[in-house]
């Protein structure tokens, strides 16, 4: 073999070898030699995790730079990026760290920001938004865990009589149905009365049926209730999408079931509740009025009916469901 | 023809330099506790051919390395053109030639690369002008057909010719030669004997021949030594050599083959 | 003592060569010729059996890996695992002894026969030193060749890896899901980690078989014995060194 020939070999071997060099160099950094133009970002974290250099940087998931450095500056860390300079990045818009798997390489993510916003120039820091890693996710769930524990067991608590020997509310409606025994008695003997006077004629409802000028205005009043009766469907509706959004985890209710606060609310609200019918018992206030008024009976009556309506349908999706249905969708 | 016998002629150049002589003043050499050479003291003159003989492991190849500065003397000292052989500069300023026993030849490289490779390294002409050089030593040795083969092609006296050859490519001002005509036989030692001669007779190159060759000893040398046992024994023309008085001198130059009483038994172990 | 005289002797003798030839590199020019050849026969020559070698090295890898880790559905880092495998170890190691036995064995015995039929002393009366021809060149062509033959491996080996994942039924991973189990864990980083290890194997083993050489005495017996030494001198260099060189670039 003459001398060129094995010149030429040798050079085309090493040139080979340059190339592969350079392939796999484009692989493992993305091909930072031939590509550096851009600008560069500064974001500050308390941690950067598992990022490293080279990692990616996405905006609405299109990749748009890499970590140039990653730095410890005083007391947290820095991330430097850099970004390719066809982007402009709004100076509103903010960077989370993002894992990309359970066990795998993050990126930075930066989010569009808003258009009147100016744009960050180069070596400007950007606004930065720490996100939960997995741990730490895994903390709080075991910490919801316990606390969906306490709460409830201090729903029980509150429904069947707390160990703190608070009586709870089954027993406290059961004392109220035993306590105004005597008054529903004499509800039901006024009732029977107010009946009897209907059938004489007497007071609004007797003549109410007796004279054809009121006539017209009873139905209107019906219409009204039923207006009402409508409402009162529209609630139920509207009830049926907060345990929705319970379901899901929104919401007041979705806090409901795990602020003991709440929990007190509801407890003093089922306080008010018993006051308010101990004051209806001694026909006081508004509803008492409405007992005692025959007038307002048949009213009353049907207005009842729709309550009972209403609870019915409440009946399914009390509260109690809703934490059930928080606790399957958890677990 | 200058027969001056005090000037060099260049065989390439044909420019004159001053012969270089070699003076070693008690030389001793030990390898370990072995001591090859024991006090070794002796002049070559300018432009003459001094034939160092003796016995095998006498130490012959030994001094010629102190010469060339292969190897260090344990004391004493060996100069070559007034400077310290043991020195580098020495092999720089005085081009010295070494035809190895075994010729030596740089088995990868062909004969004509062999030549070539003393001026390449060295820098000296351009590749034609080299070309020109090598072309011209292998005239001289009659090797002009053997320029692109390599050595393990050669016969043993054509090695040794283009060992001759490549040191002649160095245009030596001091040639050393190692048992040139061992492994030969009578006719390609005459014939060697004749280039050596003839070399010195052209170019009046100062020569150094390390053999047991009686006859090339007793024809071309202009002086004579004889090492035996690491001492110098006899020094002087080869004239004197016809009738020797020491018997231990005698005994090498004209050995009797004694079977009744032979030499092996008498040896030291 | 005797034995330790001789490692600490041959320590100092290869070390002293290196500066040796360091100081000889400024005639490389008048060499390019020697070098040359000498790339050719450590590159170019080489490359063969360091692909074969590497391609099975990369696929046993492979096999390995997915069977101890299919029992634990590991088998997604396969791609890393022989990845980073090859870069920073198995290439490096893989060339340099393949360097040693293919090129190292050859230049000692080609040394040791100069310096037995007394060529090189022939170069020193010529005045031309050994080292500038005999080792310089050798030394420089190693330390060109050598990464490109480590990163020949490295790739061959990947791709090795890849088709044994990819055509083995117990682990069946296709080649995208291996080479970006493969990107993700690895930095460029660790392949020039593996090219430097491989050029300090290089350079070390050229050096020791070119001082083994170079120091035989004695008859054409003694080559075989320069031979023989010199391998085995160098497989012990190259794990000795890779310890170091792994410790030091961590």
């Amino acid at each position: 073999m003459n001398n060129f020939q094995q010149t030429a070999r040798v050079g085309l071997f090493f040139i080979l070898g340059l190339a592969l060099t350079w392939v796999t160099f484009e692989t493992l950094r993305g091909g930072k030699v031939f590509k550096d133009q851009g600008y560069n970002l500064i974001a500050g974290f308390t941690t950067l995790k598992e990022l490293k250099d080279g990692d990616e940087v996405r905006m609405a998931g299109v990749k748009i730079g890499e970590v140039e450095r990653t730095r410890l500056a005083g007391r947290r860390a820095e991330a430097v990026l850099r970004i390719d300079h066809r982007v402009r990045i709004k100076s509103d818009a903010a960077a989370t760290i993002v894992m990309a798997g359970l066990i795998g390489t993050n990126y930075i993510s930066i989010d569009l920001g808003t258009d009147a916003a100016p744009d960050l120039p180069d070596g400007a820091e950007i606004k930065t938004q720490a996100t939960a890693d997995l741990n730490s996710v895994m903390s709080q769930i075991g910490d919801l865990g316990k606390k969906l524990e306490t709460a409830i067991g201090d729903l029980s608590g509150a429904l069947s009589g707390g160990k703190d020997g608070k009586t709870g509310i089954i027993a406290k409606v059961d004392l109220l149905i035993t306590e105004n025994r005597e008054n529903i008695g004499k509800a039901t003997a006024n009732l029977q009365e107010i009946t009897a006077k209907v059938n004489k004629g007497e007071g609004t409802l007797g003549r109410l049926i007796n004279d054809p000028k009121l006539h017209d205005e009873l139905v209107t009043t019906l219409d009204e209730i039923k207006k009402g009766a409508g409402e009162a469907k529209n609630f139920i509706a509207n009830a049926q999408k907060i345990v929705d959004q319970v379901k899901a985890g929104q919401g007041a209710i979705g806090a409901l079931v795990f602020d003991q606060k709440a929990g007190e609310d509801v407890k003093a609200s089922i306080a008010n509740l018993r006051a308010v019918s101990d004051k209806i018992a001694r026909g006081e206030g508004t509803l008492g009025k409405l007992l005692s008024d025959e007038s307002l009976f048949r009213d009353a009556q049907s207005i009842m009916k729709k309550a009972d309506r209403a609870l019915d349908g409440l009946d399914d999706t009390g509260p109690i469901t809703a934490v059930g249905v928080v606790y399957q969708g958890l677990f | 023809m200058s027969t001056a016998s005090d000037v060099t002629r260049n065989p390439f150049t044909q420019t004159e330099s001053p012969a270089v002589g070699v003076t070693i003043e008690g030389l001793s050499k030990s390898f370990g506790k072995f001591e090859v050479l024991k006090d070794v003291s002796f002049a070559v003159k300018p432009g003459e051919i001094f034939v160092l003989m003796g016995p095998s492991g006498s130490g012959k190849s030994v001094l010629l390395k102190h010469i060339v500065g292969l190897e260090l003397p344990t004391a004493g000292k060996v100069t070559v053109d007034r400077r310290d052989a043991a020195a580098e500069e020495t092999r720089e300023s005085v081009r010295m030639a070494l035809v190895f026993q075994a010729g030596a030849l740089f088995n990868s490289m062909t004969v004509y690369d062999n030549l070539a490779l003393y001026p390449r390294e060295h820098r000296i002409g351009n590749e034609a002008s080299i070309r020109e050089k090598v072309m011209h030593a292998l005239q001289i040795l009659s090797l002009e057909n053997a320029a692109q083969k390599y050595p393990s092609e050669l016969s043993g006296g054509m090695k040794k010719r283009v060992a001759i050859a490549r040191a002649l490519v160095m245009e030596p001002q001091l040639m050393l030669y190692d048992e040139p005509t061992s492994e030969l036989d009578p006719v390609m030692s005459a014939t060697i004997s004749e280039i050596i001669a003839t070399l010195k007779d052209q170019y009046h190159v100062t020569t150094i021949v390390v053999s047991h060759d009686r006859d090339l000893a007793l024809n071309i040398a202009d002086r004579v030594g004889i090492l035996m046992g690491g001492r110098l024994v006899f020094l002087g023309p080869p004239s004197e050599l016809k009738e020797p008085k020491d018997p231990r001198v005698a005994d090498f130059l004209h050995p009797r083959i004694d079977l009744q009483n032979p030499r092996f038994k008498q040896l030291e172990t | 003592m005797r034995q330790l005289n001789n490692i600490l002797e041959g320590f100092g003798s290869t070390v002293l060569l290196l500066f040796r030839s360091i100081g000889y590199l400024p005639t490389l020019p008048r060499q390019f010729g020697r070098f040359i050849e000498q790339c050719y026969l450590i590159g170019y020559t080489t490359l063969p059996i360091v692909a074969i070698l590497s391609f099975f090295i990369g696929s046993v890898l492979a096999l390995q890996a997915g069977y101890s880790m299919q029992n634990f559905g590991a088998k997604q880092f396969i791609g890393s695992l022989v990845g980073l495998s090859m870069a920073r170890e198995l290439g490096p190691v893989m060339v340099a002894i393949l360097l040693t036995g293919r090129v190292g064995s050859a230049i000692t015995a080609e040394l040791a026969s100069m310096k037995v039929y007394q060529e090189v002393d022939a170069l020193q009366t010529m005045n031309i030193p050994p080292v500038r021809m005999l080792v310089m060149p050798r030394l420089v062509a190693a330390v060109v060749m050598v990464p490109v033959l480590a990163i020949i491996a490295n790739l061959v080996g990947w791709f090795g890896g890849a088709i044994i994942s990819k055509y083995t039924h117990f682990i069946a991973i296709d080649p995208p899901a291996y080479f970006s189990a493969l990107r993700r864990f690895m930095e460029f980083k660790d392949i020039l980690n593996g090219l430097i290890k491989a050029e300090v194997f290089g350079v070390g083993v050229i050096l020791v078989c070119c001082n083994i050489g170079l120091n035989t005495r004695g008859g054409p017996r003694e080559i075989g014995a320069s031979v023989t030494r010199a391998v085995v001198t160098s497989l012990i260099l190259i794990l000795v060194l890779d310890y170091f060189v792994t410790k030091a670039l961590m």
